[in-house]
């Protein structure tokens, strides 16, 4: 099955772009010739059940894993040759990582925005404490902090260096339904005001439905489909995006 | 929400990175007090048992025994918590599930490296410190007793640790968290063979040789040379140097190789789980 539609975004510049993308684990085929692009401005989605290939693709894109056969170019640089300064205008967040228990969240996010080069760390440290309104815990040391607060810091983190390239491995999994719809709203925001790409994965249909410009559907290793929520129910002749996910990870 | 940031390959950028390792190391350093205690805790033990023997030798009327150990205490402390307190930061970075976060910023593996390398020497200065001011405290033994050459053989002695601890943590990287008890061990290896206690004349002949290998070996047996009233052995000192920039040479291959490594295997992402 193999049902890949035309770029969203025809017009827009690719921030990200990856061909023909293939890692093996083994005997097991991970990730097969996926191929993907994320324009200026866009909001992508890659969803599909455990063992998709999700979290493979995402960590090849961001350096992680060294893919066995293909290529990624970020905003037009080749991600292998050109590290630092591509790195540099990216980040990422996911629900599984952690960051130093003993510092205060002010001190996680300093020594963050120095990785990154800022100048002025203390400043952007303050502007995006506001953005996630996780002022009241920068004194708060992380060990001490819920996991949908410590889900918050994790995303200032990553919104320190404004990317131009934002990715997420289920951003929002840890958020109860009000700090989920939150976040979801400030990321939106974020990804309009800022013109960047972002690239989310998610396990909440209703989540990518509402945020996710276009949809990449990956089973198998593979990108089976590509489209709107909309053109993915189409595609698949059922009501919407949950379907499609359950018509895929039953098949 | 405004943002300015150094060109990313620029000096003042990468000088912002180490520095923003450094800055984290420290204020964990001091938002956990037990990190303290542990400093001083174990030097301070082990200066505390070689200083009664050496008491206890020094009823015998030994004094130039008596000084050689409590010297040998000293600057084995000093390969030892070189070598550990690198290998920490990365292990601190593991079990915070933080290793992935500072693998996807623009961090290269040399700053990562310079930044754990800056701050184990604020500990190891420390931690001397506190021992050298024990040791003339307790059993009137001042280190400054063996003068300028006190900076070579720290010297040689920090650069060594430094090697090991990233030969360690290539270990890990190549081999798994179940490998960090080389991180806390590796440094072991070479006390019984670099003559930290006694001369290299005392081990078999072959092992001797092998000894002669050994960058510490040269500096504790030019320590004891220099407390027995010789002028400090330089030709020793350039040869551990020489030894110093080899180790480091493979240190540094042996990480490169286990990075490249761990990132076609995936086994950097695990650390993430």
């Amino acid at each position: 099955m193999r049902r890949v539609r035309a770029p969203a975004h025809p017009g827009r510049v690719a921030i990200l772009q990856a061909d023909l993308l293939a890692k093996r684990f083994g005997p097991v085929t991970a990730v097969d010739e996926v191929s993907l692009t994320v324009a200026e401005g866009e909001i992508a989605g890659l969803l599909g059940p455990n063992g998709a290939g999700k979290s493979t693709t995402l960590h090849m894109l961001l350096g992680l894993v060294t893919p066995d056969s293909g290529r990624i170019r970020i905003f037009g640089l080749d991600l292998e040759r050109h590290r630092t300064e591509v790195l540099n205008q990216v980040n990422f967040s996911a629900s599984y990582l952690g960051l130093p228990g003993v510092l205060q969240v002010r001190e996680v996010l300093d020594a963050f925005a120095r990785l990154y080069g800022l100048r002025r760390p203390a400043v952007t440290v303050a502007e995006v404490a506001e953005l996630l309104e996780i002022g009241p815990l920068l004194r708060r040391k992380v060990i001490d902090l819920s996991s949908g607060q410590q889900t918050r810091v994790q995303l200032a983190k990553a919104l320190l260096n404004r990317p131009k390239l934002l990715i997420l491995d289920e951003p929002t999994a840890a958020l109860d339904p009000d700090a989920g719809d939150r976040i979801r709203n400030l990321l939106v925001g974020v990804a309009r005001e800022w013109g960047g790409a972002m690239l989310i994965t998610s396990h909440n249909m209703r989540e990518v439905e509402r945020m996710c410009d276009r949809i990449h559907f990956m089973s198998g290793g593979r990108i089976i489909a590509t489209g709107t929520a909309a053109e993915l129910a189409d595609l698949f002749d059922v009501a919407d995006l949950e379907e499609v996910f359950l018509k895929v990870a039953r098949q | 929400m405004t943002t300015t940031a150094f060109p990313p390959l620029s000096a003042a950028a990468r000088r912002r990175r180490i520095g923003g390792v450094v800055r984290r190391d420290l204020a964990a350093l001091r938002r956990s007090p037990i990190r303290i205690f542990e400093i001083v805790f174990w030097p301070t033990v082990e200066l505390v048992v070689w200083g009664f023997v050496t008491v206890y030798l020094r009823a015998g009327d030994v004094p130039f025994i008596v000084s050689a150990l409590l010297g040998a205490v000293l600057l084995w402390q000093i390969l030892h918590r070189a070598s550990n307190e690198v290998s920490m930061g990365f292990l601190e970075d593991i079990w915070s599930r933080n290793l992935l976060n500072m693998h996807v910023t623009p961090l290269t593996a040399a700053e990562y490296l310079s930044g754990l390398v800056v701050f184990s020497l604020t500990k190891v200065v420390f931690s001397v410190a506190v021992m050298g001011t024990l040791a003339y405290v307790l059993y009137g033994f001042g280190i400054l007793t063996v003068g300028v050459a006190l900076v070579p053989f720290m010297a040689v002695l920090l650069v060594l640790g430094w090697a090991l601890a990233i030969a360690a943590i290539s270990c890990v990287l190549r081999f798994g968290e179940g490998a960090q008890v080389i991180a806390w061990s590796l440094v072991f290896v070479f006390q019984p063979i670099a003559g930290v206690f006694y001369p290299v004349s005392v081990l078999p002949s072959g092992l001797q040789v092998v000894a002669w290998f050994v960058p510490a070996t040269h500096v504790f047996q030019g320590m004891r040379d220099v407390l027995g009233g010789a002028a400090i052995p330089w030709d020793r000192m350039a040869a551990a140097a020489a030894l110093d920039v080899v180790y480091v040479a493979l240190a540094l291959g042996l990480y490169t190789v286990t990075l490249r490594h761990a990132r076609a295997k995936g086994r950097l992402s695990r650390f993430g789980e």
